[in-house]
């Protein structure tokens, strides 16, 4: 059978035309999906069943021992930490934060190691931003910065800038300047018209001097800012003010890089300063399919988008302290669920020993660097595969993901809920 | 010799990250990208062997050429081996410095070590499906 | 079920002539009936003031643009917070509470129907999310029409007929309520950074002017017969002057509807702006009522200005950046393809600027000089003029000469210049009150039809019951009374059931919502349009497939269906 319209659960482009042919519980085939589409949907290496650590060997156990003694576990805990989210759609991740709530829990999402400083950035200045259509079909300069859009976010050029054509943009991959900045040659910036090679480090001054540019006050600017040539500052600096609609995307290029929030703080200003000439907006590359659905949902129900702790009964944010890998470090936690993501494999070996060291749960598809971190590991449905629910696009359109076919895995959502009724009744 | 570490997304590790215990997924994660030139300063082959450290920790990985990097600067896809050297210092932001690690370089013989090991080192049990 | 009697109500139901009468109200199975049978509970609330449920009918409290005005704003997360108590869930924020502080906090004032001013429609599916989670109050959102590419077309070809069944199509898709307009043409027009400066101006691109979008859509939304009447954000929101663009789309709306308005503007206070500049502005509330009280085909809510700390957020995202360049605080913006924009910065409103007392002054005015209440609602464009926690202060207000003495030597001694507040004498009463927060609410959404807005039997049994005796209490001098007692309900009851008590939230809560559904003949199904198909083959970055919000997401929707006159 196939299936048209399919929404891809992989990158934050969510792309929603996908079409995938399904031959019972396996799919077939996959068109119009990029490499990691492909991957993703043609993989099936997923963990049968639930299992759990006994000492140095692994156990099989049931869903209901599985999810029972995860109860157990998160209602013994003093400090809990529920981390990850971004791998499943909305609905199951309101029953983890309510799940937070009830336990006093502290839960966080992966943009606390991906676009978390973008958000303090936005908290700072705001955000200037559009949905992805309004650049396929306006615009005339794109600028990533910090981004390699060709490895991570495969489709983004063909889907909404670089060789989209659009409405007021007939022949996209003419009339639409790139312009790529980063530290490094990407296949990214090999396609670029202007390719901007910055510092390590370097970011904050380069955007800076480009304000000081769209400002009038480019005398100011010395002949190289972190080597980037003064030439090329006024170059791009003109490209960008002569746009008639200019897109400017940013990656972990610019959050992860010293300066890190001020990075972003700072190019978000950059956009405002060139909204006064001409219409320029700024988009963050969100990595996880759903990492921006988690930030919405988390804030619709607690106020903020991500690091939030309940301890105190209320909902407290502060990063760099309420962030998982500052809580990890730390080794404050004494217990920690693991939803739909990786922290084994992308937080720092510290924070991967205390995970090793307090009872870890996790709830996952597949085998990853985590399992072999924890103590239970509870293997779902995968979301837009065999389980359905709301994602949000990097923009913060939301679509919702398809059910190909009926699998034997429950999905997130009914593990969570069976966890977050045996947690309510016991708390009262 | 010294170098500046960066880390990132790359199409490989991204294609592997429903299957990481997979071969393929050790060898997306445990590649360190270096300058040609750098590889012969240290004297080093595709395909060798290397000790990195930093501040933090140690890693084997093993290097590939790659000509679009400035000298003195390497590359390593986000993920496990990475993350063996990477501070998790925060400055108060929640993020690590992921971006900016210096470290040293040398050649050596050690093998690069399974995911599975390498968690085994941080306390983990090692599941094999 | 016994059912629920209320027992010595000082019952004010405007929509079915009760003026303030001490009578019993009998609920069962969620309906106000005639009796109940012995056995029910009997709740005795001794003379107190007793309304039908309030209802908002111009709100933000859900969807993408709140939730961003929420996610940038950690310092409002803070200012209003509360833990988990009972079957109530934690809550942040003062201007832009989290779902359940929003639905909490309504329901406590006796707010049980709250119309949510601005959806997106590619954005629909967030907003009915943030529905679900608001679960005291039945919901209903306004769609944006503003600058829709196929209705610009549609315009533009004078085909109203067109722009029905697009309309049509759209509610359906996106399950809203009705037509809004926000700044039209204005929005697309701030696609490329410009705005509209009248409703003459000209679209650019599409070769349409405000004037006509707004004339087409109010005949598009008769053709399709929909409950409520065209939705109006007037073009230059706040801009000095801006009185005689209003003044223009006044003069533009017909009267095509026996039952109700034909055209609703929001938040008029923003539109009501005389002078040059910000310098001289002054109050135009004297020329806009003059014009609204000779057309009563025409209703407005006041977008009553509050002082104290806010968030402005409105899909005129144009708007947003001119306030933006005003206050140099942070700036967010986030335009919609095909469709519409959004932008949102934080304010404080100051007693000491001139500017923000002349417009604290002109909503007060707004509501004081339009003889009937039924045509100019309680309003604050919440949160923009201030959140909607400041009903209360604002039904004193009106109620009392002596608090609007009182504050007015507490503003900018300037004011009484620019405006003619302090000339007015007129005290609003419990009767005007009634109209205006409810059941002037439910006759211009056109909520009768489903029993919303009143307490005789057939009705919805959404009752607020405060603890306030109209006989016992001079509204003119205990203002504060006024205030306490509108802040929070002795009982408020939803669907039969009481929700809230004495300011605490009792029950988890199963809220609906709202929306309209026009059938049209099927040459008029723009779902076989090759021409609107193409917009999402071609524009749209979201398949045709993929758009329309499914029945999930509206777990107890109730349609109202109607028959399109095409």
């Amino acid at each position: 059978m196939k299936i048209e319209d399919v929404v891809c659960s992989f990158c934050g482009c969510l792309c929603d035309d996908l079409v995938v042919e399904v031959d019972g519980t396996r799919v077939v085939s996959v068109e119009n999906g990029c490499t990691l589409a492909n991957e993703k949907f043609l993989g099936d290496h997923r963990l049968k069943t639930p299992i759990r650590r006994s000492g140095n060997s692994w156990t099989k156990i049931s869903y209901e021992e599985a999810i029972a003694e995860t109860a157990a576990i998160l209602l013994d805990a003093d400090r809990p930490l529920l981390y990850g989210w971004s791998g499943t759609f909305g609905e199951a991740q309101s029953i983890g934060v309510h799940l937070a709530e009830i336990l006093g829990a502290v839960i966080d999402n992966t943009s606390t190691v991906c676009h978390g400083p973008s958000i303090l950035a936005i908290q700072e200045v705001g955000h200037p931003g559009c949905t992805l259509g309004q650049v396929k079909n306006r615009a005339d300069v794109v600028v990533y910065w910090g981004a390699n859009p060709v490895d991570a976010h495969p489709r983004h050029m063909s889907r909404y800038t670089t060789y989209c054509d659009g409405f007021f943009r007939k022949d996209a991959f003419k009339e639409r300047k790139v312009i790529v900045v980063d530290v490094r040659e990407t296949e990214s910036s090999n396609i670029a018209d202007e390719f901007m090679k910055v510092n390590p480090g370097g970011d904050y001054a380069v955007l800076s001097a480009l304000r000081a540019i769209v400002r009038g006050k480019g005398d100011i600017i010395p002949a190289r800012v972190e080597g980037v040539s003064r030439e090329q500052l006024f170059r791009v600096a003109d490209i960008c003010k002569s746009a008639k609609f200019g897109a400017f995307f940013f990656g972990v290029g610019l959050t992860m890089a010293p300066g890190k929030n001020k990075n972003i703080r700072n190019a978000i200003e950059l956009t405002e300063e060139l909204s006064r000439h001409t219409k320029f907006t700024i988009s963050p590359m969100r990595g996880h399919w759903n990492v921006y659905g988690s930030n919405e949902v988390f804030t619709w129900i607690s106020g903020y988008p991500y690091a939030v702790d309940f301890a105190r009964g209320i909902a407290f944010y502060n990063p760099g302290e309420t962030t998982s890998v500052d809580i990890l470090k730390r080794e404050e936690c004494d217990a920690c669920l693991v939803v739909a993501s990786d922290p084994g494999a992308h937080f720092p070996k510290a924070c991967a020993e205390h995970l090793a060291r307090i009872p870890t749960i996790q709830i996952d598809p597949h085998v990853n660097v985590t399992t072999h971190l924890a103590h239970i590991q509870i293997p779902v449905a995968v979301a837009g595969i065999d389980a359905e629910g709301t994602a949000y696009r990097m923009d913060g359109v939301p679509i919702r993901t398809r059910k190909l076919f009926q699998g034997s895995y429950p999905d997130d959502l009914v593990v969570l809920e069976k966890l977050y009724a045996i947690v309510k009744e016991a708390k009262g | 010799m010294r170098f500046l570490l960066n880390t990132g997304r790359t199409i490989k590790q991204g294609s592997f990250v429903e299957r990481k215990n997979n071969p393929s997924y050790q060898v997306a994660a445990a590649t360190i990208l270096m300058n040609p030139v750098d590889m012969l300063e240290i004297m080093v082959e595709e395909g060798n062997h290397v000790r990195v450290k930093s501040d933090t920790g140690e890693v084997v990985l093993q290097v590939s050429p790659d000509n679009g990097l400035t000298r003195g600067r390497v590359f390593v896809s986000l993920g496990p081996y990475a993350n063996h050297i990477v501070s998790p210092e925060t400055h108060g932001t929640g993020m690590p410095d992921f971006k900016v690690t210096p470290v040293s370089i040398e050649p050596t013989d050690d093998p690069v070590l399974t995911v599975s090991s390498l968690m085994e080192r941080c306390g983990g049990l090692p599941y094999e499906d | 079920m016994p059912g629920l009697l209320i027992k010595n109500a000082f019952v004010i139901d405007p929509l079915s002539g009760v003026k303030g009468e001490v009578m019993d109200i009998a609920i069962r199975d969620g309906k106000i009936v005639e009796d109940v049978p012995s056995g029910a509970e009997i709740i005795d609330v001794r003379g107190c003031l007793t309304l039908p449920g309030g209802i908002d009918s111009h709100s933000h409290v859900c969807g993408t643009k709140v939730n961003f005005g929420r996610y940038m704003s950690p310092e409002d997360m803070r200012a209003g917070r509360t833990a988990r108590k009972g079957v109530m869930h934690v809550t942040s924020g003062y201007s832009v509470p989290t779902t359940f502080g929003n639905s909490y906090r309504y329901s406590t004032m006796g707010y049980t129907t709250i119309l949510e001013g601005a959806m997106a429609p590619l954005e629909a599916r967030h907003t009915h999310e943030e529905f679900t989670a608001t679960p005291h109050q039945d919901m209903l959102a306004n769609t944006l029409f503003d600058g829709n590419w196929s209705i610009m077309d549609a315009v533009r070809e004078k085909d109203v007929k067109r722009a029905a069944a697009v309309v049509a199509w759209t509610l359906a898709a996106v399950k809203g309520f009705a037509i809004k307009l926000t700044n039209p043409g204005g929005t697309e027009a701030w696609g490329w950074g410009g705005d509209m400066s009248s409703v003459h101006d000209t679209v650019p691109n599409f070769d349409v002017s405000p004037a006509e979008i707004i004339s087409t859509m109010i005949k598009a939304n008769e053709l399709l017969n929909l409950p409520h009447s065209v939705h109006l954000h007037c073009n230059n929101l706040g801009v000095p002057g801006n009185y005689r663009t209003t003044l223009n789309t006044i003069g533009l709306a017909p009267d095509l509807n026996k039952e109700r308005q034909s055209l609703y503007l929001t938040h008029v206070q923003f539109h009501s702006y005389g002078g040059t500049t910000w310098r001289d502005i002054c109050s135009k509330s004297e020329d806009i009522t003059m014009a609204i009280n000779s057309r009563p085909h025409v209703v407005m809510d006041m977008g009553q200005i509050m002082f104290g700390r806010t968030t402005t957020m409105t899909a005129d995202g144009p708007m947003e950046f001119k306030l933006y360049k005003l206050h140099h605080n942070k700036w967010s913006n986030h335009d919609v393809e095909l469709e519409t924009g959004s932008g949102i910065i934080p304010v404080y409103y100051s007693r000491k600027s001139l500017v923000n007392c002349v417009m604290w002054a002109i909503g007060l005015e707004l509501a004081l000089l339009t003889k009937n209440p039924w045509q100019c609602l309680l309003s604050t464009d919440s949160p923009n003029g201030a959140p909607f926690v400041k009903y209360p202060e604002i039904i004193a207000l009106l109620m009392s000469r002596k608090f609007r003495e009182n504050e007015r030597k507490m503003i900018d001694q300037r004011t009484e210049h620019f405006v003619p507040l302090f000339a007015i004498d007129r005290e609003l009463d419990w009767y005007e009150i009634a109209v205006m927060t409810r059941a002037g609410q439910a006759k211009a959404l056109g909520l009768t039809r489903i029993g919303k807005g009143y307490l005789s039997p057939g009705a919805e049994a959404d009752v607020a019951i405060y603890p306030i005796k109209p006989g016992e209490i001079d509204p003119s001098v205990d203002y504060q009374q006024v205030v306490a007692g509108f802040s929070r309900t002795l009982h408020t009851i939803k669907r039969g059931r009481v929700v809230a008590r004495d300011g605490e939230v009792v029950v988890e809560g199963a809220n609906s919502t709202i929306w309209s559904r026009a059938h049209v003949p099927p040459e008029y199904d723009m779902g076989k349009d090759p021409e609107f198909i193409k917009k999402f083959e071609q524009y749209y970055t979201v398949r045709m497939n993929n758009y329309p919000v499914q029945d999930v997401y509206l777990p107890r929707g109730i349609r109202i269906e109607t028959e399109a006159s095409l």
